[in-house]
């Protein structure tokens, strides 16, 4: 059974502020670190943390990765990761660049087309 | 209490999924095409295939140019001249680059001679031209929408109407932009564009092309006839939207459902293929282009084929003012609107159309 609802909503996150950093390692470090934003962010509600949230790619070169997370965890994940400012005691910023219900929609950005 | 629930509220999205036949005089897949004007990317996948025919090459090669040219004031397009040559004979394309639509005055030129102005409220008002607000305004009108008819225009350069146009482009507010721009045309005459506009520094480009194979790739197994899928033997279209999208960015297909990292997995049921083939045009690709690429990818059954089916997936402007036809197009939180066919053995199709929540349920 889909343990989403059909408007399930898949934002793509770039981190470039964690490059200067150790940088995450790996898609496992960068799911832990979504997970512990979450968690902090809902306080003391631990039960609330508990979105499911995937991690469908993450690409080291350019430090940027595809999320998806249930529509009713959207604005919880997109204020974690925009509010968070540190990662193991080192800087760092997330940008979200593009969020849609639609992944197919995430493999091409029209804002990202440079002539000039 | 009624603010913090808007601001948890996820803005809706629509996905309209039909099938349909090509052989059928109704079948709507021309007009859906043809009147989704700026398109972004253009991909397509071919289960077991490893080379692309001759033929597919050559379109895939072919779907441009297209043209930049910065800083053209706005009056240059509203020009008898301009009009008589690349509106009246052909299909001419113009969007304005990097404006975002939910921010930025835009500009668009449908083929149908229809330039769309897309303006804030304080350049609304100071071009001095009819127009209505925005279909997505909240409570306070942030955008206003100006359609100007040029087909209607050039009927009669001496009316009224044609003066105050000019007027406001040339002297009242006089807007420039940097526009993308096509022209499709039945003719020889290739650089038309370039000389037209040569003394605004107009640049020619080449969408841009990757091609890749996949090999042992899950693909998920279609029935045409059943849109909805059917359990345990064929699954939906939505589902197959969710995985095209999926091979495209690369994610892995065949997480296990305990999996840390990533839980998505190819939907049920599923075959492997030992390669098939990915094509990815980029760039501002016009309509024309796109059927002819629908209808090649439609004769690639007439040989038998071990595919089942193949698909090609369209992506328009995020920042386009208009989705299909003259629906307004928003940009809300991702300015999605993109449609996918997927092409069976049979001629058999199916058609899925995804928009976001500023825009119209597409037609």
């Amino acid at each position: 059974t889909s343990r989403f609802r059909r408007a399930k909503q898949e934002p793509n996150v770039n981190i470039p502020g964690v490059s200067r950093a150790q940088g995450v390692a790996s898609a496992g470090e960068l799911r832990a670190l979504a997970e512990s934003c979450k968690e902090r962010d809902s306080g003391r509600r631990q039960v609330d943390a508990a979105l499911p949230l995937d991690i469908l790619t993450y690409e080291e070169k350019t430090l940027s990765a595809i999320l998806r997370i249930c529509s009713s965890g959207l604005v919880k994940l997109w204020s974690s990761l925009t509010l968070l400012g540190s990662y193991k005691g080192k800087k760092c910023a997330f940008r979200v660049i593009q969020v849609s219900p639609f992944l197919l929609a995430l493999s091409g950005n029209s804002r990202e087309l440079v002539l000039d | 209490m009624a603010t913090l629930r808007r601001l948890r509220e996820v803005p809706r999205h629509l996905l309209v999924c039909e099938k349909s036949n090509f052989g059928h005089d109704k079948s709507r897949h021309r007009h859906l095409v043809e009147t989704h004007y700026h398109n972004y990317r253009v991909s397509f996948l071919i289960p077991e295939c490893g080379i692309l025919s001759k033929e597919l090459k050559n379109l895939v090669m072919e779907t441009g140019p297209y043209y930049f040219v910065k800083n053209l004031p706005l009056h240059e397009l509203i020009t008898h001249e301009f009009i008589n040559t690349f509106v009246k004979k052909g299909s001419c394309y113009a969007l304005t680059y990097h404006t975002n639509i939910d921010e930025d005055n835009t500009v668009a030129l449908l083929p149908n001679g229809k330039l769309i102005l897309s303006l804030d409220k304080d350049t609304y008002e100071e071009t001095g031209l009819q127009g209505r607000p925005s279909q997505y305004s909240g409570r306070k009108i942030m955008k206003f929408i100006v359609s100007i008819d040029l087909m209607d225009l050039s009927l009669n350069l001496d009316s009224k109407k044609y003066e105050r146009v000019s007027w406001s482009f040339k002297e009242k507010k006089p807007l420039k932009f940097d526009f993308l721009l096509a022209w499709h045309h039945t003719g020889a005459e290739e650089s038309r564009m370039m000389s037209y506009f040569s003394s605004y520094g107009i640049q020619e480009r080449q969408p841009r092309v990757a091609l890749s194979t996949a090999s042992e790739l899950q693909c998920p197994v279609l029935r045409s006839g059943e849109l909805g899928g059917a359990p345990g033997a064929a699954c939906s279209a939505p589902e197959l939207l969710d995985w095209l999208g999926a091979v495209f960015s690369n994610a892995q297909l065949n997480n296990e459902p305990n999996n840390f990292v990533s839980t998505y997995c190819c939907p049920q049921p599923s075959t492997v293929v030992a390669k098939a083939y990915l094509c990815t045009i980029t760039g501002f690709i016009v309509p024309e282009k796109i059927r002819l690429l629908l209808e090649q990818l439609c004769r690639y059954f007439d040989e038998p084929k071990l595919a089942p089916w193949v698909t090609l997936s369209v992506q328009g402007f995020a920042d386009s003012p208009v989705s299909w036809r003259e629906n307004e197009h928003g940009f809300r939180k991702g300015g999605e609107h993109l449609y996918n066919f997927v092409i069976f053995n049979n001629q058999d199709y199916w058609l899925q159309m995804a928009v976001g929540a500023n825009d119209d349920c597409p037609p």
